[in-house]
């Protein structure tokens, strides 16, 4: 299964909530208002705006296009090698 | 297939993508009236504050329409529709045939009878353009005032807090948004807005401005208001004109089921200016919010490529103002509720409001309490007792 990195950037999330009507099992809204980066459903090692995700083909691409929906950008997906492949370079 | 969509927003946009992807060999046309490739609306907000660069606002690159075999027709829009033909008539005098139409026109901004240089509205990545270019003009008397009271005010109250400018509040109501706050939230947020230095008036309808070549204040019914630039914020409305005239029924927006077919067969509606019927709040519901037009976008590709799929959200606008959190979830009209009932104060620093209607859950805004956002969207959706909601975020 591939492995990605996704990462919130905290200062331009706003709380629009695409990502998470989108894709629930890997966003959810905090009491800031912002999302953090949830593994399946949990949060293993806590809350975070940052973390590792082995996923599906299906699942990274409908990450993606919770990434995508967001009006402000502030989602990153990175491949395994590190190669950024949301917002496309 | 030949899809023809009037209106390259996010809606349109993300229809043009998502029936690319469902129907690989059909023909797609995307009419634009801007000449720019789609860019985020809410990031412009962002972008006049100084906090992202321009090229960051855009959403498409130019190339991307090409790449996507999208043909893309820029500063043009559509004057006529004929549905017993099936064709639209273009501003450029082009006619266009369709199998299947979208209607993802949007909304532009109201404006004043009133103008003058220094006077601003907040739509598009030109008015943000506008925007920046009056802001490096300004000396160090720039005082900024603002007419509305609404997101737009709101956008402009970050606009002049990120650049330091004094700023002078004006809105025609009691408080903001006086169709769906009661008073105690309305309070909240203009006690927020003076503990920020802002000299807030309300009842203040706008009468004039002042000034011969350049903007020096304006007049509402409180007085006149020295200021340098002139922020204007009283709402949007749509040109319905052409679809009237083709027969496509209209209310606040163009009507539509809750698949986003209009009342015109083959004539689909997304984005703003849709009036569909809501599963969840159980009844016709007119939405301008980013989530709102993206999430319609990718729904009525699947219902004109036919694949029938109903429209389920439950919609939201989120916004920081000056600090303070304010979200609006579902269905918030005052007039169509119920009850709204009251959660948190003045005091506490954070009040929700809770729609009623039916017996249900049907909308919440919430003022610095976020937290209340989870409970009252899913809420909505499952149709929970409006008692266990209230119990649930009043512990």
């Amino acid at each position: 299964m591939p492995k990605i990195r996704v990462r919130v950037d905290e200062d331009l999330c706003i709380g629009a909530a695409s990502c998470v009507t989108i894709a629930p099992e890997t966003f959810q809204l905090n009491e800031d208002n912002k999302a953090w980066v949830l593994d399946h459903g949990e949060e293993p090692g806590g809350s975070t705006y940052e973390r590792w995700l082995e996923v599906t083909e299906d699942e990274k691409e409908n990450i993606l296009l919770g990434a995508q929906s967001c009006p402000t950008l502030a989602i990153f997906i990175y491949e395994e090698d590190g190669t950024q492949i949301f917002p496309e370079m | 297939m030949r899809y023809v969509i009037v209106g390259g927003g996010v809606a349109g946009t993300t229809a043009a993508e998502e029936l690319r992807k469902l129907d690989p060999e059909s023909e797609i046309t995307l009419i634009c009236e801007e000449q720019h490739p789609l860019y985020s609306r809410v990031l412009l907000g962002v972008y006049v504050q100084g906090k992202v660069p321009r090229e960051r606002t855009f959403l498409k690159k130019e190339s991307w329409y090409e790449e996507k075999k999208i043909e893309w027709l820029r500063g043009v829009h559509v004057d006529a529709l004929d549905t017993q033909n099936k064709f639209v008539a273009l501003s450029d005098g082009r006619e266009l045939s369709y199998d299947k139409l979208l209607i993802s026109s949007g909304k532009e901004v109201r404006t004043v009878e009133y103008d003058q240089r220094g006077v601003m509205y907040f739509r598009t990545i030109d008015d943000a353009d506008h925007i920046i270019q009056l802001l490096a003009e300004q000396g160090k008397d720039a005082c900024g005032g603002i007419y509305g009271g609404g997101f737009i005010a709101c956008e402009f109250l970050n606009i002049y807090e990120a650049h330091n400018i004094r700023t002078v509040l004006t809105f025609r109501g009691e408080h903001f948004w006086n169709s769906n706050l009661l008073p105690e939230a309305g309070e909240l947020l203009l006690n927020h807005f003076r503990s920020k230095g802002v000299d807030v008036i309300a009842h203040a309808e706008l009468k004039g401005l002042v000034g011969d070549k350049e903007l020096e204040g304006f007049v509402t019914e409180q007085g006149e208001h020295p200021c340098t630039m002139l922020g204007i914020g009283v709402g949007i409305l749509s040109d319905f004109s052409w679809l009237e005239e083709a027969g496509v029924k209209i209310g606040v927006g163009v009507k539509a089921d809750k698949f986003l077919q209009t009342s015109v067969a083959d004539v689909y509606v997304a984005g703003d200016i849709s009036e569909f019927e809501d599963v969840y709040v159980g009844r016709e519901m007119n939405v301008g919010t980013w989530l709102n037009a993206i999430m319609q976008g990718r729904v009525v590709a699947k219902n004109m490529t036919g694949e029938p799929t109903v429209f389920e959200l439950v919609s939201s606008y989120a916004m920081n103002v000056l600090g303070i959190d304010i979200i609006f979830v579902g269905d918030v009209a005052k007039s169509e509720a119920d009850d709204v009932h009251l959660v948190g104060s003045v005091r506490s620093g954070g009040v929700t409001q809770v729609f009623e209607r039916g017996g249900r859950v049907v909308g919440g805004v919430m003022i610095n309490r976020n937290t209340d956002r989870k409970v009252i969207t899913d809420a909505v959706k499952s149709g929970m007792p409006v008692s266990d909601v209230l119990n649930k975020i009043n512990t």
